[in-house]
């Protein structure tokens, strides 16, 4: 079997723009070039998507770590019920379909030039470049909580260390402590992974610590499937969680690291384990290349996810302007093959067709419980939104087994999808 | 596979009203590729079904998501004109049927059911 017809028969997506190329690569000319800034998951399904579809694409992705943990899942690891390993996922497969992985940092991006500065001082040149960089921490929002306060207050809300020491912390934390978690304004990372965390942890504590306690202090007055949560954690958890709005604090202004307490107008807290998540913007290096406007997020078209600001650079991922599209690994993956269909057209004469955009996540309640939404998108390239067309999520009152199933659930899409975009 | 082996999928008794459908299914795929598939109709649906392959394993390991690559292509048109008409048992599914043209459907529906069993 030939190297191409391996691939195509290998990737749903791949085959798709394989199937519609164009005149143009026929001919044999210059394969394009396109570079994938962010090894995450918009960056690896883009990566994906057109290495393992189209040869004649060259594919290149910069990525700082030889490894890569998912944020996604990772409350399963706070509360002991799965493993870092299994979380972690390399890019081997991606080298293997095609793609040219730099174990590498972007430095710097010209727009005009087309071309990448990377840390070790390459500089490489682009016909389309992507950039998925995530999000990055604002840190000044809550006075005492810089850099170095992560490492006594972890965020955990980038995989690995972080993830690593909050879960230290919890082990060795006296039962009866106090776990506060400290939740930041819309728009951030994950919406349910706050109280998901808080769900989990308290399962952890009901095994190991039944008279600690979880609070959450939050920067808004209601949340996203408030009523499925608070349901869960009377059912699961009761007088365990207790989940305070900002109208009753006036919201986290300040910690102090060397007494790990997390003051608010009204009060201040000493936690014994301290979970400070704070305000995100898009990843620092897209600010510095003009790609973000005054939210400090990226706007994009959203059929193409072409930069609004820079012609011929893509930005998918938590670092955009989604409009009701939330910042999941979800969105990115779904995002990131819109992109690359989109980049595929452009370059290679690949037929395109209208995107869909979609989002599931699944959240656990516990590990024997958990909801799933689902949301379809339309793009709209008039206004320049993305609008939900479609949502829909579990109901509070539901069986047992209905839960059972969608926790069972969870697990076989957290290898579905981890394989869609890693390989 | 059949789809009545899955857990997720709406049970489908062989009542008239059901073949009734099963029929409408025939007609609009055939419709759709007129006898058989070009490239662009393929493409299409290869593009729709990546966005399955964010939930379906395409490997063939079913953990809780049903595999849906290699699947008999009526059982699947039926299966998601099911989901298309209720919230139960699947509201993942709901949305996602939803989200398809009758069209669109019958490409994604004929391109999967050839392209089973392909590990990547």
């Amino acid at each position: 079997m030939s190297r191409l017809s391996r691939r195509q028969l290998g990737s749903l997506a791949g085959a798709a723009l394989l199937l519609g190329l164009g005149g143009s690569i026929a001919r044999g000319q210059a394969k394009p070039r396109v570079v994938v800034i962010g090894g995450g998951v918009g960056g690896a399904t883009l990566a994906r998507t057109l290495a393992s579809g189209v040869p004649a694409v060259d594919v290149t992705l910069i990525e700082r770590r030889a490894k890569y943990i998912t944020c996604f899942h990772s409350n399963h690891y706070l509360a002991g019920l799965s493993s870092l390993a299994s979380l972690t996922h390399g890019y081997d497969a991606l080298a293997q379909a095609g793609v040219t992985v730099l174990q590498d940092s972007a430095t710097a991006i010209d727009p005009t030039a087309r071309t990448v500065s990377l840390q070790t001082g390459a500089v490489l040149t682009y016909d389309r470049l992507v950039v998925s960089p995530g999000v990055s921490f604002k840190f000044g929002g809550i006075e005492g909580y810089d850099e170095a306060a992560t490492e006594i207050m972890p965020h955990a809300w980038n995989a690995g260390p972080q993830t690593e020491l909050l879960r230290r912390q919890l082990k060795s934390m006296d039962d009866g402590g106090l776990f506060v978690i400290a939740v930041p304004p819309d728009p951030f990372r994950c919406p349910p992974g706050p109280y998901e965390r808080a769900s989990l942890v308290a399962y952890y504590f009901k095994q190991f610590k039944p008279k600690s306690k979880v609070l959450i202090l939050d920067a808004k007055d209601t949340f996203r499937y408030q009523d499925i949560f608070e349901d869960a954690w009377a059912r699961h958890y009761p007088g365990m969680i207790e989940w305070l709005p900002k109208q009753f604090t006036g919201g986290v202004h300040a910690v102090d690291v060397t007494t790990r307490s997390v003051i608010t107008t009204a009060e201040t807290f000493r936690a014994a384990v301290a979970n400070v998540i704070p305000a995100q913007s898009a990843g620092s290096l897209v600010a510095e290349a003009g790609l973000t406007d005054a939210s400090g997020w990226c706007p994009v078209d959203p059929t193409t996810f072409e930069s609004k600001l820079q012609a011929d650079i893509h930005i998918v991922g938590d670092a955009i302007i989604g409009g009701d599209m939330p910042k999941s690994a979800f969105s990115a993956n779904s995002q990131a093959k819109a992109c690359g269909f989109a980049i595929s057209a452009a370059l290679t004469g690949a037929e395109r067709f209208p995107p869909h955009l979609f989002n599931s996540c699944y959240t656990s309640l516990a590990p024997d419980d958990a909801f799933v939404n689902a949301l379809s998108f339309r793009p709209d390239p008039e206004t320049g939104r993305i609008s939900v067309v479609d949502s829909f999520v579990n109901k509070v009152g539901e069986s047992a087994e209905t839960r059972r199933r969608t926790a069972h659930e969870a697990n076989g899409w957290y290898a579905a999808f981890t394989r869609d975009t890693f390989g | 596979m059949s789809v009545t082996a899955t857990a997720a999928a709406p049970s489908r008794n062989l009542t008239a009203a059901c073949r009734r459908r099963v029929m409408v299914c025939s007609f609009f795929a055939a419709a759709v590729f007129g006898g058989h598939a070009g490239a662009a109709e393929v493409s299409h649906g290869a593009q729709l079904a990546a966005t399955c392959a964010a939930c379906h394993s395409v490997d063939g390991t079913n953990a809780g998501i049903p595999v849906i690559a290699g699947m008999d292509e009526q059982a699947l048109i039926g299966a998601m004109l099911d989901y298309k008409e209720s919230e139960t048992p699947s509201h993942v599914m709901h949305a996602v049927a939803l989200s398809l043209s009758d069209e669109e459907l019958a490409l994604v529906a004929r391109y999967l059911a050839g392209h089973g069993g392909g590990a990547r």
